[in-house]
């Protein structure tokens, strides 16, 4: 190899080594590891039962700030009367109290998605009690935990029966205000908010097996590692509450979990995935979805403001896995928001006929 | 003095002692030009966005008036530079020329009257290309990439892809390279044949639906491709409404598959064929 051969190769290697080196200090700059994912799972795992449907995780923190959200903000009008009604009826104020939360369903719920949020923070908690009071809650103890019980009279308790059903599983059938809306501060720093049975089964569950001993899901929520969003199902515990007719249940993909990752800052990038019975039915749910994502971009193809989005849609199969990948841009939100703003063009009085 | 019996280098050493001496011979020949303009065209195009959105900061590149930002712009550019264009430009040109242009030059006796085998001679000149090709166009996709990604994007969020992205264009010199190595030593007027294939061929059966499109090296290669197809053109959406992905394992073992095998062929027929020297 001649002189200058060698000086082009160590040149051209160099830039890479450079690029390589540079990219991954940029890459962990980014993606901290967070301790969560070291240990398996936040801490609010613990009172998870081990058994659920669906286990949800975001940091409101990360969300409520980041840039995705101020723009948001901006150029949306959003109505935020729901934030303001949980904080009137309850203390909490979720943009600045809250820093994560982590929302579970349980199988033994019926009639619609059931279930719990946990979420740490920062909360007043005497002013809380005294607010939940003043609005008719009542507050109890149980195994020397206060539970703030709101009645099935109570508006919060209204808002809240449209997402968590009564709790039918058969230890809480029967027991007196099971199915009430209740609020439990079961650490100094952590709420569970949800049906009071489940609150209950919540300060039963503290030293029970959790759902960090279902090495299925966890597995899977170790995956997700890199979103501040993020959400993984039993697919066919969903389906079975779902009281599907037979008909239009057997059209449904034999798909076993589910799981949906998103890591919200400047836009939204994350990732669908479905984990599927066997290779055959993953290979046919990719070509349903690709599909989809081919007509999708095909009309986006007249929404220029769609575009960047539908851009992103990427489709692949892994094995039993079908992966959706999609990155939103912020441009995107302001198209969407910019569309829902637009003032409709003003409609000309209809005169009297004949006048 | 002993006349101790000279031996015959293994086809190892013969196919390393041939890609020593080619990798120079590729790297300052005349078609080097032409393979620096292949490399550093995207860095100048990258460098002139970059100097333009620095100097006016709303002149980031749209598509159909939504605002394109730097990852998505990097994803374009591999796709349409680097992956439609580049590699099988590089494959043809090169891949055809292994043997072809020692053909041409009348210098293929000097090789092969040499104690070693023919084969080692077409897997020393594909390893030379491969290594020519892999320092020159990997460099260029790197300064790219941090030309262009950090408008509006973050390198740290599309590093993977950028990883995906290098392996991907390896992958595809090498098959890309077998497959025209393989023409070169097989037919006569291997670089029409071969720009044919890649630039008729390829294009024309992935835009249709059926088996055809599993004759290409494309197909598989595209499945290897983190960003998303951009439908720049009709074609392109067409290509994207039939745009079958096969799974990423079985598209590397294709892809596997196609190089050992072209790059055995290739070598079987220098072993065989007779090269007649015009005069």
């Amino acid at each position: 190899m001649t002189t200058k051969t060698r000086y082009f190769v160590i040149a051209s290697l160099l830039v890479l080594g450079v690029g390589m080196g540079s990219g991954l200090v940029a890459y962990y700059s980014s993606y901290p590891m967070s301790a969560f994912m070291r240990r398996g799972g936040p801490d609010e795992f613990k009172y998870v039962p081990a058994d659920v449907s669906v286990l949800a995780y975001a940091d409101v923190q990360d969300v409520m700030h980041s840039q995705l959200r101020q723009k948001l903000h901006d150029a949306v009008p959003m109505s935020e009367n729901g934030q303001r009604e949980f904080q009137d009826e309850t203390g909490i104020n979720i943009e600045t109290d809250i820093e994560h939360v982590v929302a579970f369903a349980e199988p033994g719920s019926t009639g619609g998605p059931g279930g719990m949020v946990l979420a740490r923070g920062t909360f007043d908690v005497p002013r809380i009690e005294a607010l939940m009071s003043e609005h008719g809650a009542r507050v109890e103890d149980y195994k020397g935990v206060h539970v703030i019980r709101v009645g099935a009279h109570n508006a919060m308790a209204d808002l809240h029966r449209g997402m968590a059903p009564s709790d039918t599983r058969p230890d809480r059938v029967g027991v007196p205000g099971a199915n009430d809306f209740a609020v439990s501060f079961i650490e100094p720093r952590l709420v569970a908010v949800g049906n009071a049975g489940l609150v209950r089964a919540a300060i039963d569950q503290k030293n029970s097996p959790n759902v960090t001993s279902n090495e299925e899901m966890m597995k899977i929520v170790r995956s997700l590692e890199g979103g501040n969003a993020w959400a993984v199902g039993r697919f066919d515990a969903i389906r079975k509450q779902a009281h599907l007719p037979a008909n239009m249940a057997s059209q449904i993909p034999p798909i076993t979990w589910f799981s949906i990752s998103s890591h919200v800052n400047g836009g939204i990038r994350g990732t669908v995935r479905a984990e599927t019975r066997d290779s055959e039915a993953a290979n046919n749910l990719r070509d349903v979805v690709g599909g989809f994502v081919a007509l999708a971009k095909l009309q986006a193809g007249s929404n220029p403001e769609l575009q960047g989005m539908m851009h992103s849609l990427d489709v692949s199969v892994a094995g039993n896995t079908v992966e959706l990948t999609f990155a939103i841009p912020a441009e995107a939100f302001n198209a969407l928001g910019a569309l829902g703003t637009t003032k409709k063009p003003a409609q000309k009085p209809v005169g009297p006929v004949g006048h | 003095m002993s006349d101790s019996p000279r031996t015959q280098p293994s086809f190892a050493a013969s196919a390393a002692r041939i890609f020593d001496l080619s990798l120079g011979q590729m790297l300052w020949s005349r078609r080097s030009v032409f393979l620096a303009l292949l490399a550093g065209g995207p860095v100048l195009l990258a460098v002139g966005i970059r100097s333009l959105v620095l100097i006016y900061p709303d002149a980031l590149p749209r598509v159909n008036g939504a605002l394109v930002g730097g990852g998505a712009l990097f994803g374009m550019m591999m796709w349409l530079l680097y992956i439609r264009f580049v590699i099988p430009v590089l494959g043809v040109f090169y891949g055809t020329a292994l043997i072809a242009d020692e053909v041409d030059d009348k210098t293929i006796t000097y090789l092969f009257t040499r104690p070693i085998p023919r084969g080692a001679v077409l897997v020393g000149k594909y390893l030379a290309y491969l290594g020519c090709t892999i320092l020159l166009v990997l460099p260029s996709v790197v300064l790219v990439y941090f030309a262009i990604v950090p408008v509006g994007g973050s390198v740290g969020e599309s590093f993977p892809a950028l990883l995906k992205d290098l392996g991907m264009l390896a992958i595809g010199l090498a098959a890309y390279g077998a497959v025209f190595a393989w023409v070169g030593a097989r037919l006569k007027r291997p670089l029409v044949i071969g720009l044919v294939f890649a630039f008729g061929w390829e294009p024309g059966v992935l835009l249709f639906p059926g088996y055809l499109k599993r004759l290409t090296v494309a197909y598989y290669l595209q499945a290897l491709v983190p960003h998303a197809m951009p439908d720049d053109s009709t074609v392109s959406v067409l290509m994207q409404v039939f745009h079958e992905v096969p799974p990423v394992a079985e598209s590397l073992a294709w892809l596997a598959a196609i190089t050992l095998v072209t790059l055995w062929a290739a070598g079987r027929a220098v072993e065989r064929r007779e090269y007649v020297l015009e005069q």
